[in-house]
């Protein structure tokens, strides 16, 4: 029985990993693009939503009622993936040509997290905030097992949003679209796709699912830090890569992976152990099977 | 010397080593987003024999370094088998699983971390130090550097004129990784602490970002980066005691790192040093300019 | 097709390509094609555009095996033999497309040329090498520029670099994909004076060419590609008399995806 409730807890962590997942590989899958501003507004969302309802008057709280100040954090998100956007990829397509030929967006986007990251810690401080939704604690029991509220929310959210995602992709024409620019953004572009316009819109795809995931991280968990987007990063990434670099169902289900594997292990061993097994199977797989579990898309041209 | 200026210098002497570490598989074309990796080898075994052991100083830190150097042997071989954006990952990867051997070993500390009563001062950190950066910048000069160089321009045409791609990459990494090592066995007795918390993710990303903003085409680029790292966010915490009007400056003094960063990418992504400074440097010094 | 076989200065075949077929998908861009490059001449490749030239030379120094036939060099098969079996046999190359290390300096890119025979010692200390690679420089008129970056320098002479890199491999068979293009009449003649010599001390030359002029006062051979095919093989005075050579020239026009392969 306990280890049932395990596999429910990891696949509720697993829930909200998926969401990061598939950010990441999207920006992969799409742009051959690690994009490691993610993590970073996976927390601006969660701390400015915590910032704007719970925090106190001098921090910027102005009391506002949850929805509202996560709707603000997904807005702020937002305009950070626009700009984001701007200063790391478009710049450098302008520049250098095919930007994803160098390291330098990843680069870039390192910048920007630190940039992030202290941003946050100079406005807030860098202690471990509690932030209480009303839900969080609220659970369902089924067949006498507890599934966290916020958790299921996440998961069942993760999964209507992939459905989406899979449905613009492949039914609508900016779904074809950016499939083509996937594929080969100069053939795209040779083709009418109007790329300056649609690459924005994965951007902001990324940073809206990781803004989500903040924020449902935050009601699961209940704290937010300015560094909460680096240890969702690795093992959102960890998920990504078993999934399949590209594959956004596959990051679903490596996320899902990831989540039950570290809640099993912390459970069974105790919480120091958790890495090796992820990372040690991550090592293996990109090694032995670089395309995960479920294959991945074919990206870019490999080089760096 | 005051205790402040001298223990900046020890971390610029540590910061200094660990970008050659990350420098040398870099000028190979070989992005390490994994640093911390080697430098946890190297320090907790350094940290290990000396406390443990009581091994001295001057026996503790290579053998830091020649572990270090043998897990990078180890594991050049499969991330070698990765590619591009792949290899960085199993990098990362790669200094993950470390993070969560050592976390596993409570002999040397778990997750409450390592301390190790033996302290490496500045007259042992530096001439190490000095003693990197001399070596770096012979073995850039060798063949072996050469052979280095052509693979990072142009790997198809370096194979053609008999550069044997596998092994240089190889011995890059595995000596990028004792470097690592050595560093981690300086950090360990300089600060008298280790643990895995402090010396991960956001250590590794720091270290990869200062590297490339220095610039991998010169032996000089991860010098400057370490510099800047390490006197820049100190210096903007200095002038912010100045006037408390500047208070500002100390939050964010890793962020200007951070701005840096992102500047540099846009305006100049081949670092602050390059090849073509470098020559314009010196032949205006020399005659005829030298042959680097 | 007429044929001349043999020309001045008559030695033993260094080369010969026998019955030599490639096709890249399903492009036969090289038909069967024999030719053969005599000790000490100076042979000269030439065709209209998509003749497949570059790929000839492509196909003997090793970048893509070939699909029938077979290639000898210097006394040996070297159908199958890797690119670097071929470098050090003695057959060393120049780029179409200048092929040099952007971020090395000139005494550095030219210094590759002969890092296959480097010695153990020389890894330790390339002082030597250094000279050496600076007296070649010299030899060639380059000597001017030995600690500057490559990328930073004209095209002219990034080209003629990249000729001094394929000599320092002591190559017996030097082979040129384009030397002249893109340079100026004053660099064509040092060019061609540097290659003069080059021919004297031994070395058989192969030059794949536009420049007509140039191949004239270089060559003493001349083998004519047409479509992946051998149309003529001979002097340089008879090459403009031949029929199938100047129907090729004058006439037909290259199909765009031979000349596509043909630039790679």
């Amino acid at each position: 029985m306990i280890l049932l409730q395990q596999i429910v807890n990891g696949l509720m962590l697993g829930g909200i990993l998926a969401f990061v997942a598939v950010a990441f590989t999207l920006s992969i899958g799409m742009l051959n693009f690690l994009n490691f501003t993610i993590p970073a507004l996976f927390m601006v969302a969660g701390m400015v939503a915590w910032a704007l309802s719970t925090a106190g008057p001098h921090l910027g709280g102005f009391g506002w009622h949850w929805l509202a100040a996560a709707a603000v954090g997904v807005g702020v998100v937002i305009l950070a993936s626009l700009l984001i956007e701007r200063v790391t990829y478009r710049y450098m397509k302008a520049r250098f040509g095919d930007a994803t030929e160098h390291a330098l967006p990843l680069v870039s986007s390192l910048g920007f997290l630190i940039v992030f990251e202290h941003l946050a810690m100079a406005l807030w401080g860098g202690d471990p905030q509690r932030f209480t939704l009303p839900f969080k604690d609220t659970t369902i029991t089924v067949g006498g097992l507890l599934f966290g509220v916020p958790h299921l929310i996440a998961l069942v959210l993760a999964i209507v949003l992939v459905a989406l995602l899979n449905g613009l992709l492949k039914g609508t024409q900016l779904g074809r679209a950016l499939r083509a620019i996937a594929e080969n953004p100069n053939a795209a572009t040779l083709m009418g796709v109007e790329v300056q316009r649609i690459v924005p819109v994965v951007f902001v795809i990324a940073g809206v699912l990781s803004a989500f995931a903040g924020i449902l991280y935050a009601a699961s968990y209940g704290t937010v830090t300015p560094f909460m987007g680096e240890a969702i990063a690795t093992d959102a990434i960890a998920g990504m890569v078993l999934g399949g670099l590209g594959n956004i169902w596959g990051a679903i289900a490596g996320g899902l992976v990831v989540g039950l594997v570290k809640v099993l292990a912390i459970s069974t061993f105790g919480a120091e152990i958790e890495k090796i097994p992820v990372w040690g199977l991550l090592l293996l797989i990109l090694v032995v099977r670089p395309q995960g579990l479920f294959g991945g898309s074919k990206i870019g041209k490999g080089k760096f | 010397m005051s205790g402040y200026l001298s223990g900046l210098l020890g971390l610029l002497a540590v910061n200094v080593i660990v970008a050659y570490s990350v420098f040398v598989p870099a000028a190979a074309g070989l992005l390490n987003l994994g640093a911390a990796g080697f430098v946890l080898v190297g320090a907790y075994t350094a940290g290990g024999l000396s406390s443990l052991q009581g091994l001295p100083l001057v026996l503790a830190a290579p053998a830091g370094a020649a572990m270090a150097g043998l897990v990078a042997f180890a594991v050049s071989f499969p991330i070698l088998r990765t590619r591009g954006i792949y290899m960085v990952l199993a990098t990362f990867a790669f200094a993950e699983v470390v993070a969560g051997v050592l976390l596993n070993i409570p002999a040397l500390g778990g997750a409450a971390g390592l301390t190790v009563m033996q302290f490496a001062g500045l007259d042992v950190v530096v001439p190490v130090a000095l003693g990197v950066v001399a070596f770096v910048f012979w073995l850039m000069r060798t063949r072996f550097g050469l052979a280095v160089r052509a693979l990072h321009d142009d790997e198809s045409v370096a194979h053609l004129f008999g550069v044997n791609l596998r092994l240089t990459q190889v011995a890059a990494l595995t000596i990028g990784g004792a470097i690592g090592g050595l560093g981690g066995a300086m950090l360990v007795h300089q600060f008298n602490f280790i643990d895995v918390q402090s010396t991960g993710v956001l250590f590794s990303i720091y270290v990869l970002l200062y590297v490339l903003m220095g610039g991998t085409q010169t032996v000089w680029g991860p010098l400057v980066g370490a510099l800047f790292f390490t006197l820049v966010p100190e210096g903007l915490r200095r002038l912010s005691e100045l006037d408390p009007a500047l208070k500002f400056l100390e939050g964010g003094r890793y962020m200007v790192f951070g701005v840096a960063v992102v500047l540099l990418m846009m305006v100049r992504p081949q670092g602050l040093v390059t090849r073509t400074m470098l020559e314009r440097l010196t032949t205006r010094s020399a005659e005829g300019g030298a042959a680097r | 097709m007429s044929q001349t076989m043999g020309g001045p200065g008559a030695g033993d075949a260094v080369l010969r390509l026998a019955g030599v077929s490639k096709a890249f998908g399903g492009l036969q861009v090289i038909d069967d094609v024999s030719f053969e490059v005599r000790q000490g001449s100076r042979t000269a490749l030439i065709g209209p555009n998509g003749a497949g030239k570059s790929t000839v030379f492509n196909l003997i120094s090793g970048v893509y095996p070939i699909d029938a036939g077979r290639i000898e060099a210097l006394g040996r098969d070297i159908t199958r033999a890797s690119i670097v079996e071929r470098v050090r046999l003695g057959l060393a190359r120049s780029f179409q497309n200048i092929r040099l290390m952007p971020h090395l300096s000139t005494v550095e890119n030219v210094m590759l040329g002969e890092h296959h025979r480097s010695r153990a010692l020389q890894w330790i200390s390339s002082a030597r090498a250094t000279e050496r690679a600076r007296a070649a420089l010299d030899e060639a008129g380059l000597g001017t520029y030995p600690g500057q970056v490559v990328a930073d320098l004209p095209y002219g002479i990034q080209k003629r670099i990249e000729v001094v890199r394929a000599l320092m491999a002591q190559p017996r068979i030097l082979m040129l994909d384009e030397p002249a293009a893109g340079l100026n009449e004053v660099e064509t003649a040092e060019l061609r004076r540097l290659l003069e010599r080059v021919s004297a001390s031994g070395i058989t030359l192969l030059v794949v060419e536009h420049d007509m002029p140039f191949v004239r006062e270089l060559c003493d051979h001349v083998v004519v590609l047409n479509f992946g095919r051998k149309i003529f093989q001979g002097t340089p005075e008879a090459v403009h008399q031949d029929p199938a050579v100047l129907e090729a020239y004058l006439g037909q026009q290259a199909s765009p995806a031979m000349e596509a392969h043909d630039a790679a």
